[in-house]
């Protein structure tokens, strides 16, 4: 059993509440750090720590929290991004859900950490139950003096409150969402000046992912030194995957980093090996938009050596043969899913939360949608496929916010890997026409072969 | 300065600039969109990419966006490299792939920014294979036609009217690549700035409705290089025509005046010359007839008249000098009411002889605090609104530049700015469009706001005379405002004819002058209520009411008129009776009026299209306007329809002169204000390299066919006698002199982005400078001591309503209201009461008031507003027929009033 940190007491009935939550040490780290540490002191711990942030970039927590700017006059802002709309992704919203104190808590030790005495926690629309969670947290943490003037009696004073985003994935990128919050159209905003200079309010401003948050906890808790013991490398403390797709257990699942992938897909503490009896094809181990990898090289690298769920071990073989940890969305396929298919299924994602600010995206991934339905479809031509890849190769790292590279990357990846599969929906038409075809027969490809 | 490497060349240029305006001043053409010298950058286009390499030794480089990128010291970069103009070219693609490629029935064909760019990029070939996106279109009024298909969504549009105009209703809607640039709903677009998005929208989405009426390709149209004549700023612009008719105002850029922009009346107030009302043919008695027995039957009635001649502040000053010449300097009258005549030689008098300057509109843009005194901008002088709000939107907190954020980020800026203003204090007599950015928005009768100036003035400096039993609550006030302008470096204050108040010009006048005594560089700007009101009193002549004297007291006989309705000036009676008297009433002008129904004859005047002209503008700024096309044979200038009276008559002076630059050069010699003016026109015979400046461009098609149903064979264009301009294609390519540009037009640059190829660097001056002269410039050793003489604060009169006039900026304008998509935007008469007005006399919204005015009785439906003084009500003018010159004035209601609430309301409100 690998340690858990977050989920630890996810079990216990009633741990929803402030009350159970107290009694199984909850709001420990609230104590410690407002009693006994200054605020540089809890972010010392938190860079000790090696956290890296959940929401995908994987940018170390410490450093982004070292970058604001404690010169400036105007107030700081701590702002949580709770608008998880990724495909494959849905582990804040079970932390939220099950455990909503520990992000309150987190809240309330980060905020103290950076100064802030107004932070907010940005939740995408569709969570509207767990936003009524959310608020009755926060409303028994002001009831029981961990929030609001002078909390616990010391000079610290935090307020907190929790903002509904109207429902567009674009408002999970940290710029898109201060304009949300700000009541603006959620378009992102180019950088330079970045949020921890003039963020909400042009003024310095943090963004963290709900997991990163509520990480702070356990690393206060424990001191970020301890934490940094877990895991390997730069890959320190445990993370939160979302394992989704062909498998027998999927679910939210806390792991220390480090844990092999082979392990993690067909170990029973964890997914439990391919559903049907069936066999490994693919995965996309971060979230919809992070490169897709075929089963071998997903278990292992390109050098042939073991594949570990750190971020380091995901992305060996950059983009050639790796892919990304990303915020941990982890989907599955087995032998008879259709890489086209699943590929239409997220360009079709990414068109439709385009903000549509800038070309390459707004026009790109309508485009990129439009082909890769009519191959999917059996309309394809052999001309489609190179399109793809010179569309989506444009798009890359020539957008405005990294939508673009999201919409990217699966394109790219899917056709360096599956090309063989796209040009058999080209070349037979006629055997693609029922939608489940591979589930009918599997593709068998000369280059890729399926695991198990 | 900087020194930078572009394709492996080295160029020295300034630092502050982003890497696509330097590289299009050194003439590179980087394709773009979203990027506009005058809204900045939002690098949301992707089209103007280029390379970076990190040094020399760098051969990858990566892709930037050049408009978002600074320029720095040893910047190495590339345009011409394959990644980049394939990566353009891509961008290109993408847009085109739901772009409907209509440009062949597109109204933008031709003049197109997004077919300019196409070309530029080499994008030729299409993969896109697939349906396209189509929308619904909006109606968006009167002036501009909306097809969203062609919407290539670079964000120009809300860019500007929003954020750079103020606007309210347009907007982005929907997302990805459905975006919707349009209002909520159908429906007018309501900002007086919207015309300019057909030359903001580098494509066909927005454009003019007008021009679409009897659609003519731009390049078809003959062009002139004209000064727009609805209002005293005096705007630059660009007239064109095509068969014979007046089809399209276009901005012409002016650095100082205009820049980019007209507001809307400008853009759309041309249709009167094409209106149905024109007077096309010389008439006496009401009978048509030719021009030999007009001539004859003038000379017979001039030789035994006792002449009198009245001008026009609408008219050129050619024109009106013609006139005062004819008749002679004492029978020459100014057609004004005495009120507006001496508000204007108010005005003239305090920016000649008084010690504060007064600045061009783009000097208003940077000021960093401004008061405004009785003006209702939008509706008078709307670019100096625009001009208002830009000064207010400067963000010179200094935090912008402490983080490296230039001017150009626009989005940064516009987000680190926040809500963050420069101050802006106004006091009008009513809200304005305006009042959303004011620091202080005040609400007074004219009385009370320059009572509030003066207070302002004497906080400022003790020496300037302070208001009376000023109350505490508003010398609070004041005294904030002082503090503002006080703390400010170059402040500007306006003030007006607008709201027909001398001590409110004169409390303005107080308010700059103590601020100069103080140290500050402060500018003082009076807008007027005509395009050439300012020109008009530096020519002299008398007041309107002597006019009527002498011909009361039998001196004079015989009246010749000049561009001038004179009931828009006097009271209905006393005009009327005063042209009843006139023996012979001859009207020079080029649109029916009520003064040309009483005339005996009528000589058809040119419009500005068809005449040239000089006017000069609020800032003293005299400026040429040349003739577009020359109309049939009988509409000829008033100018020259003088000279030709002068000929008949053995004039001395008049029949010396032959064309426009005879009297010019007379005009610079005998009037002491005009010294100059002859320096604004060009030589006639100014050639560059031996050639004359073509109006039309050399694209103009047709030119053998169009009179063909006329004559088969190719008719010889008119030859023009007064400027160096030519009325074919052939002619010089070169760069005329700013004055003389008749169309922008560059090779590769077909739409108006043109321009940047006519400045000495992207959204700069032009190369050739600026055009017109200024004539009022501050006095060093003024001796202008502070005005005193300040009124008695207001107090309401039982059963009376104090009446003011107020203006809108459609309908209040005599030749634009004659335009048939501005009366679209008229409103309806009305007479502006306070709500605790409106509940004394028991009224509602639209029900009729019964005031008289003068021993008259009218009837108005009212509006309600809250912010009006008690006591006091607003009459548009040039709305109702109502004796508006003859205000302020004190209305009697005749409505009957609920009496024991009228006490109690009164005494109550009054006194706060
Ligand atoms: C299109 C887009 C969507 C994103 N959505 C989310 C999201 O839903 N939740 C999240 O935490 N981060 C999201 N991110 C990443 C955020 O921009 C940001 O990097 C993150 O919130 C930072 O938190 P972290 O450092 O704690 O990971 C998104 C990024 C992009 C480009
Ligand atoms: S990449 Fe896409 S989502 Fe991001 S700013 Fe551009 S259009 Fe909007
Ligand atoms: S309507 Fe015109 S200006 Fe507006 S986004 Fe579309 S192309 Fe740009
Ligand atoms: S501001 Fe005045 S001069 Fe300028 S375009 Fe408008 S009406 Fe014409
Ligand atoms: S002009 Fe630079 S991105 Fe649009």
């Amino acid at each position: 059993m690998g340690k858990k940190l977050l989920l630890e007491h996810i079990n216990v009935p009633g741990i929803e509440t402030f009350e159970v939550y107290r009694k199984q040490g909850g709001y420990a780290s609230v104590e410690k750090a407002l009693k006994t540490m200054t605020p540089d002191a809890v972010t010392e711990e938190v860079k000790k720590s090696g956290l890296r942030g959940r929401g995908g970039a994987g940018f170390p927590a410490g450093m982004k929290w070292s970058f604001l700017d404690r010169k400036s006059e105007k107030p700081r802002y701590l702002v949580c991004n709770a608008d998880e709309s990724e495909p494959g992704t849905f582990k804040d919203r079970y932390l939220m859900e099950k455990i909503p104190h520990i992000l309150v808590e987190g809240m309330i030790t980060s905020s103290f950490a950076l100064g802030a005495r107004t932070s907010y926690i940005y939740v995408r629309g569709e969570y509207m139950y767990v936003i009524r969670i959310l608020e009755k947290a926060i409303a028994e943490a002001y009831a029981n003096g961990f929030l609001g003037k002078n909390i616990l009696g010391t000079d610290y004073s935090l307020d907190l409150y929790v903002q509904p985003g109207a429902g567009a994935y674009i408002c999970g990128e940290e710029t898109a969402l201060l304009e949300s919050l700000e009541g603006k159209r959620g378009n992102p905003r180019l950088k330079p000046p970045f949020p921890a200079i003039a963020g909400l309010y042009a003024s310095p401003t943090v963004v963290n992912n709900v997991e990163t948050i509520a990480a702070v906890v356990p690393i206060v808790n424990m001191g970020g030194d301890e934490y940094a013991k877990i895991g390997i490398g730069k890959s320190t403390g445990t993370k939160l995957i979302s394992a989704s797709g062909h498998i027998n257990k999927p679910g939210v699942y806390e792991i220390e980093l480090g844990l092999p992938v082979e392990e993690f897909i067909y170990s029973d503490e964890y997914c439990g090996g391919i559903w049907k009896g069936r066999k490994l094809k693919a995965c996309v181990p971060g979230g919809s938009s992070v490169p897709i990898l075929p089963g071998e090289l997903l278990l292992k690298t390109a050098k042939g050596e073991q594949r570990l769920m750190t971020y380091e071990s995901l992305s060996d073989g950059g983009f050639v043969s790796g892919s990304m940890l990303g915020s941990g969305g982890f989907i599955v396929y087995d032998e008879t899913a259709c890489i086209v298919r699943n590929l239409w299924t997220f360009a079709r994602f990414y068109h439709h939360e385009s903000c549509g600010q800038c070309s390459p995206c707004r026009e790109g991934t309508g485009w990129m949608e439009k082909v890769l339905h009519r191959i999917e479809h059996g309309h394809g031509q052999a001309s489609d496929i190179d399109l793809l890849v010179d569309v989506a190769k444009k798009i890359e790292g020539n957008t405005i916010c990294p939508l673009g590279d999201a919409a990217a990357w699966p394109v790219a990846s899917a056709i360096r890997h599956f090309r063989e599969e796209f040009e058999f929906h080209v070349k037979h038409p006629e055997k693609v026409v029922n939608p489940k075809h591979f589930e009918i027969t599997p593709f068998v490809s000369e280059r890729v072969a399926v695991i198990g | 300065m900087a020194t930078i490497i572009i394709d492996c060349k080295t160029y020295e240029v300034p630092l502050g600039k982003n890497v696509l305006e330097t590289c299009l001043n050194l003439g590179f053409d980087v394709p773009y969109f979203c990027w506009h010298p005058g809204l900045g950058s939002v690098g949301a286009c992707r089209q103007c990419a280029v390379k970076v390499f990190k040094d020399a030794d760098d051969k990858k480089g990566r892709l930037v966006m050049s408009c978002m990128e600074p320029v720095v010291h040893n910047q190495h970069l590339a345009v011409h490299d394959a990644d980049t103009i394939d990566f353009r070219k891509q961008v290109i693609e993408w847009l085109m792939t739901n772009h409907p490629h209509d440009c062949a029935v597109c109204d933008e064909g031709g003049s197109c920014h997004l077919q300019d760019m196409t070309v530029m990029t080499g994008h030729h070939e299409r993969r896109f294979t697939f349906n396209k996106r189509t929308y619904k279109n909006q109606d968006l009024g009167p002036f501009l036609n909306h097809e969203m298909n062609r919407c290539i969504q670079c964000y120009r549009c809300v860019r500007f009217y929003k954020d750079y105009a103020g606007g309210k209703d347009l907007d982005a809607y929907a997302s990805k690549n459905n975006v919707y640039f349009g209002r909520a709903e159908d429906g007018v677009l309501e900002n007086e700035f919207s015309g300019n998005l057909a030359e903001i929208c580098p494509t066909g989405v927005f454009t003019d409705k007008t021009l679409k009426e009897h659609y003519t390709r731009k390049w078809d149209l003959t062009m002139s290089p004209s000064i727009c004549q609805h209002c005293s700023v005096g705007c630059n612009t660009i007239a064109g025509e095509r068969y014979g008719a007046l089809r399209m105002i276009h901005n012409r850029f002016h650095e100082k005046i205009n820049g980019y922009f007209l507001c809307d009346r400008g853009r759309f107030g041309y249709e009167f010359v094409n209106a149905e009302n024109r007077i096309k043919q010389p008439s006496i008695n009401g009978d048509v007839v030719e021009r030999t027995e007009l001539e004859t039957r003038l000379e017979k009635i001039m030789k035994s008249a006792k002449v009198i001649g009245i001008g026009s502040p609408r008219a050129s000053l050619q024109s009106n000098f013609a006139l005062k010449t004819l008749v002679g300097e004492d029978n020459f009258y100014h057609g004004v009411s005495d009120h507006e005549h001496d508000l204007a030689e108010l005005a003239v008098r305090i920016l000649k002889d008084g010690p504060v300057r007064t600045p061009s509109t783009k000097e208003i843009e940077k000021s960093d605090a401004i008061f405004v005194l009785g003006e209702d901008l939008t509706n008078t002088a709307p670019i100096v609104a625009l001009a208002v709000r830009q000064a207010v939107r400067q963000d010179l907190s200094g935090e912008p530049e402490k983080i490296h954020i230039q001017g150009w980020q626009d989005a940064a800026r516009k987000n680190l700015q926040q809500q963050r203003k420069m101050p802006l204090y106004s006091a009008t007599i009513h809200e304005t469009k305006l009042d959303d950015i004011c620091t202080s928005a005040n609400y007074a009768t004219p009385e009370d706001i320059a009572r509030l100036g003066f207070a302002v003035a004497h906080c400022v400096d003790h020496n300037s005379p302070a208001p009376e039993h000023f109350p505490e609550a508003l010398q609070v006030r004041a005294r904030s405002i002082a503090n503002g302008l006080l703390a400010a470096k170059n402040p500007t204050i306006i003030s007006g004819a607008g709201c027909a108040s001398s001590a409110v010009m004169k409390a303005a006048a107080n308010v700059a002058i103590a601020l100069h005594k103080n140290g500050i560089v402060v500018g003082l700007t009076y807008t007027m209520l005509e395009c050439n009101s300012m020109g008009l009193t530096m020519i002299g002549g008398h007041r309107l009411s002597a006019a009527f004297n002498a011909v009361i007291n039998g001196h004079a006989d015989t009246l010749i008129l000049l561009e001038n309705d004179l009931f828009r000036h006097g009271s209905f009676a006393e005009v009327g009776d005063f042209l009843a008297r006139c023996k012979n009433v001859i009207v020079l002008d080029h649109t029916k009026s009520d003064s040309t129904d009483r005339a005996s004859v009528v000589i058809p005047a040119g419009t500005f299209a068809e005449s040239d002209g000089i006017i000069v503008n609020n800032e003293g700024r005299a400026q040429r306007f040349f003739q577009v096309y020359e109309s049939t044979e009988s509409i000829q200038e008033s100018w020259r329809w003088i000279i030709n009276i002068g000929k008949t008559l053995q004039h001395p002076k008049l029949q010396t002169w032959q064309n426009f630059e005879d009297i010019s050069k007379a005009m610079a010699s005998e009037e002491p204000m005009l010294q100059n003016i002859d320096e604004v026109n060009p030589a006639v015979d100014f050639r560059i390299v031996g050639q004359r400046i073509p109006r039309e461009p050399h694209r103009f098609s047709g030119r053998t066919s169009m009179h063909a149903h006329i004559q088969v064979s190719e008719q010889k264009p008119p030859t023009d006698d007064d400027s160096p301009l030519s009325y074919t294609m052939e002619g010089t390519r070169i760069q005329p002199p700013s004055a003389m540009i008749p169309f922008y037009w560059s090779p590769g640059w077909n739409s108006v982005q043109s321009v940047a190829k006519y400045q000495h660097e992207v959204g700069g001056s032009l190369k050739d400078g600026d055009s017109g002269i200024r004539l009022l410039e501050a006095n060093a050793a003024s001796s202008l001591v502070y005005f005193q003489g300040i009124p008695e604060a207001f107090v309401p009169l039982e059963h009376h309503l104090w009446i003011v006039p107020t203006y809108h900026i459609f309908g209040s304008e005599e030749m634009s209201a004659k335009s048939a998509s501005i009366q679209k935007r008229i409103p309806t008469p009305y007479l502006l009461i306070s709500a605790v007005d409106a509940n004394i006399y028991h009224l509602k919204e639209q029900d009729i008031i019964k005031v008289s005015i003068a021993n008259i009785s009218y009837s108005f439906p009212i509006k309600i507003n809250r912010n009006i003084p008690v006591g006091m009500a607003a009459l548009p003018y040039g709305l109702c027929d109502a004796p508006i010159n003859a205000l302020p004035e004190w209305g009697i209601v005749e409505t009957s009033p609920l009496t024991e609430l009228h006490d109690y309301v009164r005494k109550t409100k009054v006194q706060h």
